[in-house]
């Protein structure tokens, strides 16, 4: 880390961030448990190891932003250098679409389609290559869990599959 | 072009018809998870998956075991109730803790509405052990401990609100001792917790039973009615003055809203199931013995147990405030 | 005397043609499932029960324990090859052993982790031989407080050496501590940060967060790099490992095998505490600490070595006491139960043929097992040549079908991509997911044992440390949270902060 350049104060230091999202989520902790009741000593309740473990969240998470306000830490800038930053987002909205639409459409159809999106959109593959491998591959396992393993997969409303 | 796609969809649309109205007829089509809320290896866990196995062959699919333990046997059917679908594909065994915890504290579940009752099975033999090396020899010597140590006899259950807590409890209250309870997930761990002396008891169904027969255990009473046929020198409940007997019968269930065709098929399946020799055969090696009740009377029986549970729980004074 | 002669009934046993049969299909299974990261042993095994039945008792349970420690071989596969650990306790494999892959070493790791395998599980069951029965009471030493005081050195082993900053690492620790604990009480059945969700009410599953944190970050980290794209050397030097290689390699095997057997005989976690305690066993005792999670040969056959070693020690609480110490050794005894055996004290007197004959049968499994995948490192590593273009969609379709598989429900498809984004920013951030993951797998048995603990203790926090056991390891954990306040060890640490942050 040492090449890379710090700071200290300022709003865009990653580390003190990092501390506070985790300051935030100890608070929540806290919170619940205290919601579930803590119990006695003698006979803990639901929230009793919830409560604690959110106090240690939270010594941990202000150990991490001192650390951060006193010996500085990357920016974001600098984290996300030389990334393209796109291509990880292309490749979760890619997901998703596809857990939505995997029950309705069947595991067929879906994963065909996410395989064969994802050669193509991020460093594509030529088409000669992607077409068959994102039929092959998927179909192979397909085939493999369904007659191998006895495993079942969606086939969704067209039933294929 | 345009008219084909509407085609399409209207076939996809009629095939999706038969394909639900053939749901009850044509099923089961894949297989089936049975959720037993105890830990596996267990007795409940064994005699379950030897009723399922005969279950399966009458089905024609397999019957997957699925142990959720947790909460004294009810966070298996909590989570059947919470997110199953009802489509006779997840079933779970009810234990009676499904009725009473309800009465002792807030739950997520109404064991009135939240499932459809299939089928009653069996029920259990109980038994309270205490390790071979132990100090105990007889239940009066438990008694005597506990009057000069009050809270010092620990036993575990396997869980808060099982019958074992409950009835080992109700004995306490009678003979004027105090216990306490340490509640884990099921026999497995009962037996490890009082094999290693962590704690004084052990208040189970038959699970203890190889390890009685080998002598590491010791057994100090059992809950049946008459003397179990395997331990004759076991004394009942009754025998040392409690006036009370403790079965914990129980059957299966599915989620709210199945098909009366569905509950059906697997009614039949799983009476077919304990009535085989070879199921009874194994179920006695845990001294259980079937005890089947079809889906009317058992729901009958759900109402009858709720309503004398309701009774146990205000007396003991463990209902929820 | 007795033993030796027992050994040869027990071969007698295994070695007639249908047993050997079912044994090879067994192992067969195993590798199958073990390879497909989400598939466990579980559902395989559950699914074959009925299949066994047809046979005698010793080929049906044969079968079924050759899918089991099949299922184990196969386990660091896909950890070694795209770093997606198909369980708990092939995370630590990820660390090393996808690094040596990165750097053209794939064919040594997958080598020495068959090899690992071959030789613990073949030293498990000459001491399952020779002192099974004398060990059972090691699986009932441990009660609650012992388990708690445990689950907390686990903890503490791992943040100390496997992270830089170690209040991040312990910061991990928590989350993980606390998403296990989401879904049911597992005393008083009470919904836990549950959001009114249903699909919550059960918890969140091991293997959507596992695949999500390792399989899908890595994706999306390795996609977003410009530079870097040949991710996996394409240069291979060996296939095999080297003499250098063994060399650096006895020892941890060694030392992996004998933890991971008496680990493993505990009941609950055993397999997992035990590699990861052999990892930072392992980076402990090293000259050259800063090699680890570099692509150490160590830091592979250490922990492979111990989790095999543990599969064969779970069979130890099984057969003498009848306690299954995890659910696939439950499935186990319900075999034998159906097949009208009880195990337990008596079953090996009473059956010796059946207990020697499996036993042997596993001997055989094993060799049955280095055959079967020696072979097949060439044909893994093969894979690898593959551009990362064309391979990265195929690891994310392996995950999507691993994950769903574990549960046959989308909304985990929906976990794991949540955990997949949680775990790019960890990364890019510093936070490391391997204390989360070990936390999320402890979490709820520290919490369940801790409650049960001071309901025994009636609230006395003292019993932790007057119990003997539990004051040993809690004394551990105290020196290994106190030892980075000296200076000396402080510059110790910080070298091996400063090969993780690399």
């Amino acid at each position: 880390m040492s090449d890379q350049p710090s700071v200290r104060f300022k709003l865009n230091n990653s580390e003190l961030w990092g501390g506070l999202i985790g300051l935030a989520l100890g608070i929540f902790v806290i919170r619940s448990g205290l919601k579930l009741k803590l119990g006695t000593i003698h006979d803990p309740g639901s929230g009793f190891v919830l409560f604690y473990t959110g106090i240690l969240m939270c010594v941990f998470a202000a150990a991490i932003i001192v650390a951060s306000l006193t010996e500085g830490g990357p920016t974001f800038g600098t984290r996300w250098k030389d990334a393209r930053w796109t291509k990880p987002v292309i490749v979760i909205v890619c997901l998703t679409v596809f857990a939505v639409a995997l029950e309705w459409a069947g595991f067929l159809l879906s994963s065909i389609t996410l395989v064969l999106l994802l050669m193509r959109l991020i460093d594509p593959v030529r088409w000669p290559l992607a077409v068959p491998i994102s039929i092959l591959v998927p179909t192979g396992m397909w085939w493999l869990l369904k007659h191998g393993l006895g495993i079942l997969l969606p086939s969704g409303i067209f039933g294929i599959g | 072009m345009f008219q084909r796609s509407h085609l399409k969809i209207a076939l996809a649309a009629a095939a999706m018809l038969v394909s639900a109205a053939a749901g009850a007829q044509d099923y089961p089509t894949k297989p089936i998870t049975l959720i037993v809320p105890w830990p596996a290896g267990g007795s409940t866990d064994i005699s379950m998956r030897a009723i399922a196995e005969r279950a399966s062959k009458e089905l024609g699919q397999p019957i997957a075991v699925d142990n959720k333990a947790g909460g004294g046997g009810t966070v298996g059917p909590a989570t059947m109730a919470a997110s199953a679908k009802p489509d006779g594909y997840t079933i779970a065994q009810i234990p009676i803790t499904v009725f009473r915890l309800p009465l002792m504290q807030e739950v997520s579940w109404d064991p009135a509405k939240d499932f459809s009752y299939i089928v009653h099975l069996t029920g259990y033999t109980f038994g309270v052990t205490t390790s071979a090396e132990g100090p105990f020899k007889t239940w009066k010597d438990v008694i005597d401990y506990a009057k000069a140590n009050p809270g010092k006899v620990t036993y575990a259950t396997p869980g808060t609100g099982t019958s074992l807590h409950v009835g080992m409890e109700q004995i306490a209250a009678m003979a004027g001792i105090k216990l306490t309870q340490v509640p884990f997930k099921g026999g497995a761990e009962t037996n490890a917790a009082v094999l290693g002396q962590h704690t004084m008891l052990q208040a189970d169904s038959t699970g203890w039973k190889p390890l009685v027969d080998a002598g590491k255990l010791r057994l100090l009473m059992v809950w049946t009615a008459v003397r179990s046929p395997n331990y004759p020198d076991a004394p009942t409940l009754k025998e040392l003055g409690y006036p009370m007997v403790y079965d914990s019968p129980f059957g299966i269930a599915g989620p709210k809203g199945m098909d009366p065709k569905i509950v059906a098929k697997l009614h039949d399946a799983f009476k077919k199931a304990v009535e085989d020799p070879a199921v009874i055969a194994t179920l006695a090696k845990y001294d259980m013995v079937p005890n089947y009740k079809n889906t009317e009377d058992y729901k009958k029986f759900v109402v009858e147990v709720t309503d004398s549970e309701r009774k146990v729980i205000d007396s003991l004074g463990l209902a929820k405030k | 005397m007795d033993t030796l002669l027992n050994v040869a009934h027990g071969f007698g046993v295994a070695l007639a043609p249908i047993n050997l049969l079912y044994c090879f299909i067994g192992v067969f299974i195993g590798t199958l499932v073990g390879v497909l990261p989400g598939i466990g042993p579980i559902s395989a095994m559950s699914l074959l029960l009925p299949v066994t039945l047809s046979g005698t008792p010793e080929s049906g349970i044969i079968m079924m324990a050759g899918i089991y420690y099949g299922s184990m071989y196969g386990g660091s596969t896909t950890s070694i090859l795209v770093n997606i650990p198909g369980e708990a306790a092939s995370v630590v494999t990820c660390l090393d052993g996808h690094q040596m892959a990165k750097q053209g070493r794939a064919g040594p790791a997958l080598g020495i982790s068959a090899f690992g395998s071959f030789i613990a599980g073949t030293f498990a069951l000459v001491a399952l031989m020779l002192v099974a029965p004398k060990l059972a009471s090691v699986a009932i030493a441990f009660g609650p407080a012992e388990y708690f005081s445990l689950m907390v050195l686990g903890l503490v082993v791992l943040t100390f050496l496997t992270q830089g900053s170690m209040a991040k690492a312990l910061l991990m620790a928590c989350i993980g501590v606390v998403l296990g604990l989401i879904g049911l009480d597992s005393i008083t059945a009470q919904p836990r940060l549950t959001f009114g969700r249903m699909e919550l009410i059960d918890g969140i599953g091991l293997v959507p967060v596992v695949m999500g944190l390792f399989g899908v970050a890595e994706v999306l980290l390795n996609t977003e790099q410009v530079i870097k794209r040949d991710i996996i050397n394409a240069k291979i030097t060996h296939l095999l490992p080297s003499r250098e290689d063994w060399k650096a390699s006895a020892g941890p095997m060694g030392r992996g095998t004998i933890l991971g057997f008496f680990l493993g005989i505990l009941p609950g976690g055993g397999a997992v505490v035990a590699s990861f305690a052999s990892y930072a066993l392992e980076k402990r005792l090293s000259k050259t600490p800063q090699r680890f999670g570099n692509g150490a040969i160590e830091g592979v056959a250490g922990p492979e070595a111990a989790n095999n070693a543990a599969a064969g020690g779970a069979f130890i609480p099984l057969m003498t006491l009848g306690i299954p110490p995890n659910v696939v050794m439950a499935l186990l005894l319900g075999a034998f139960v159906i097949h009208g055996l009880q195990p337990g004290p008596l079953m090996i007197t009473q059956n010796p043929g059946l207990f020697w004959g499996i036993i042997a049968s596993m001997y055989i499994g094993n060799l049955m097992l280095l055959v079967l995948n020696l072979p097949m490192i060439g044909m893994w590593v093969q894979l690898l040549k593959l551009p990362y273009n064309i391979l990265f969609p195929l690891i994310i379709l392996f995950t999507i079908i691993g994950v769903y598989c574990s549960s046959n429900n989308v909304f985990d498809v929906y976990v794991m991509i949540a955990f997949g984004v949680i775990g790019y920013f960890m990364r890019k951030l510093g936070y490391e997911p391997a204390p989360l993951v070990l936390a999320f797998v402890l979490g709820p048995m520290m919490e369940n044992n801790l409650r049960k603990s001071l309901i025994l203790s009636q609230g006395d926090l003292s019993t932790f440390v007057t119990r003997p056991i539990s004051a040993v390891c809690l004394a551990f954990a105290v020196v290994l949270l106190v030892a980075p306040l000296l200076p000396a060890l402080r510059r110790k640490r910080e070298m091996v902060a400063l090969d993780e942050g690399a």
